[in-house]
């Protein structure tokens, strides 16, 4: 037993209560510890949830993407359950930085929305995500077929994610909007903590979700397979 | 590529007789533009600016539709489950597939163009603007061919087919308008566009290369 | 000032309130899987007990 596959096995032990303590850290920093921000004001604090999230969406498609190189070399239908449960959480993750930004983007720069580059890119990848699950869900969680080539569409999208980020960043540098704000580049060092421990926090609590995620599509696939051979018993 | 020939010669044949769901596309493309041309007129009276938009959006929907509609019969009939069966690499099968469905769409594409020229009263047929279109269009083509191969069932696929694949063209989409809109004079951009379609192309036609043999293997 | 912590409440609020539904959903499903499995389970103990012999290999 490899050591990976040994930490595996550990991760109910491991991951809740790290993830807890995590979790608490982040909320007294992200509450009490920061300092108030002079500009914006207490809705910087957002951010603490904000940058983490993104981070934790481009976890989880990075998950998907080693899942489902794995699903097409392996053709093991675990990696497709792993894929699955990552490409969930990015949808969670996505949507919150979606969400958090606008409510952010509100206070500061007078509009929920805006095609800037990084919420434009954050954007595709969300919709990305939403079709990888929809061509995913509409066949049976055991069907090898729907899972390479859901697969495919999972490795096209995270290579495409450079090309989309080129792209719109070029769009926005050369026709830069009236109102931009952008987080000041020299964040104050307890910030800096705060938002480290909040990212680590957030990382943890994706891992476990992830986790607990691919072990459901897992029982999902054990489902299918019992069904299966309780049909073969009765027919006999 | 003698193989690659054949599986085109075949895919093109099967396009003409199965002419009703390009023919579709051709249509829904055409009166996408009409009712653009249309519906922004009464909006604004400077049109101009819109139209590379509007070029770019009809050629993405027609050509999504025309990659599903143009398999369609295939899967129904099982011809392309057994052409993956005989001898010839998938490779092959696949390149066969997009040229056809390249050649289609530069079709559709052209006659598109001609409409927009007399609408729009603008020349679109300059040889900037045909390069930009061709390479705007061996880009996407080669993501919709790939992505309108897989999925399980026919019904799904048409449904799912531009969910799945308008976001993946999210970069060859701005790209292509940009570019459009420079060679128009629209707006003064200096950022290498057409250079940005030509990476795309080359990108996404590798990787639908690379990946469809792995998709069908079995 | 004031009124900017209405969004930063709204923040908050939509990601342990989108947490918290998640884990709330994922936790219903486990539950459905994880009893149809075992109803199934039992049903194939069953069938192995009045001795049906399988017709192909045993289920996984």
């Amino acid at each position: 037993m490899s050591a990976a596959q040994r930490l595996y096995r550990l991760r109910w032990v491991v991951l809740p209560p790290l993830t807890g303590i995590g979790i608490l850290a982040m909320l007294v920093g992200a509450v009490v510890a920061a300092p108030r921000e002079l500009v914006e004001g207490d809705v910087q604090r957002l951010m603490y949830i904000h940058i983490p999230s993104a981070f934790a969406m481009y976890l989880a498609v990075a998950v998907l993407f080693a899942a489902s190189i794995m699903v097409l070399w392996k053709r093991d239908m675990r990696w497709d359950a792993a894929a699955r449960g990552a490409a969930g959480v990015g949808v969670l993750f996505s949507g919150f930085a979606l969400a958090t930004g606008s409510l952010w983007g509100k206070p500061t720069w007078g509009v929920y929305w805006q095609w800037d580059a990084r919420l434009t890119s954050t954007l595709v990848l969300f919709l990305i995500l939403i079709a990888y699950l929809l061509a995913r869900t509409v066949s049976d969680p055991d069907d090898e077929q729907s899972a390479r080539y859901s697969a495919v569409y999972a490795i096209v999208g995270s290579l495409d994610v450079p090309l989309i980020m080129m792209s719109v960043r070029w769009w926005r540098t050369l026709h830069p909007q009236p109102i931009v704000a952008r987080l000041d580049p020299q964040l104050p060092g307890s910030m800096g903590l705060v938002l480290l421990i909040s990212t680590i926090a957030i990382l943890l609590l994706t891992v476990w979700l992830i986790a607990l995620r691919t072990d459901t599509e897992r029982l999902g696939q054990r489902l299918l397979g019992l069904r299966a051979a309780v049909d073969r018993r009765e027919e006999a | 590529m003698s193989a690659v020939l054949a599986v085109l010669v075949k895919d093109l044949r099967l396009a003409w007789r199965d002419r009703a769901g390009w023919l579709t596309a051709a249509a829904f493309a055409a009166i996408s533009v009409l009712v653009y041309s249309f519906a922004f007129d009464l909006a604004t009276t400077d049109v101009r600016p819109l139209l590379p938009g509007v070029l770019w959006t009809t050629f993405l929907f027609a050509g999504v539709f025309a990659s599903g509609a143009g398999f369609q019969r295939e899967a129904e009939e099982g011809t392309f489950d057994a052409l993956l069966l005989s001898p010839v690499s998938p490779t092959v099968v696949f390149l066969g597939k997009l040229l056809s469905n390249l050649i289609a769409l530069v079709v559709i594409e052209f006659a598109l163009l001609i409409a927009a020229t007399i609408l729009f009263d603008e020349p679109l047929l300059t040889p900037e603007l045909v390069a930009i279109v061709m390479l705007g269009t061996a880009g996407y083509v080669s993501l919709t061919t790939l992505l309108g191969t897989l999925g399980s069932g026919p019904r799904t696929r048409a449904v799912l087919l531009p969910v799945m694949a308008l976001p993946l063209l999210v970069p060859m989409l701005i790209a292509a308008v940009r570019a459009t809109g420079d060679t128009l004079g629209l707006f003064g951009g200096e950022a290498p566009w057409v250079m940005l379609l030509g990476v795309f192309a080359l990108w996404s036609t590798l990787t639908a290369v690379i990946l469809f043999p792995l998709a069908v293997e079995r | 000032m004031d009124g900017q912590l209405g969004y930063l409440f709204a923040g908050f609020a939509v990601f342990w309130a989108g947490l918290f539904v998640y884990l709330l959903l994922l936790q219903a499903r486990i539950r459905t899987l994880s009893r149809e499995v075992e109803r199934l389970e039992d049903r194939l103990e069953e069938a192995e007990a009045t001795g049906t012999p399988p017709r192909t290999g045993a289920g996984r």
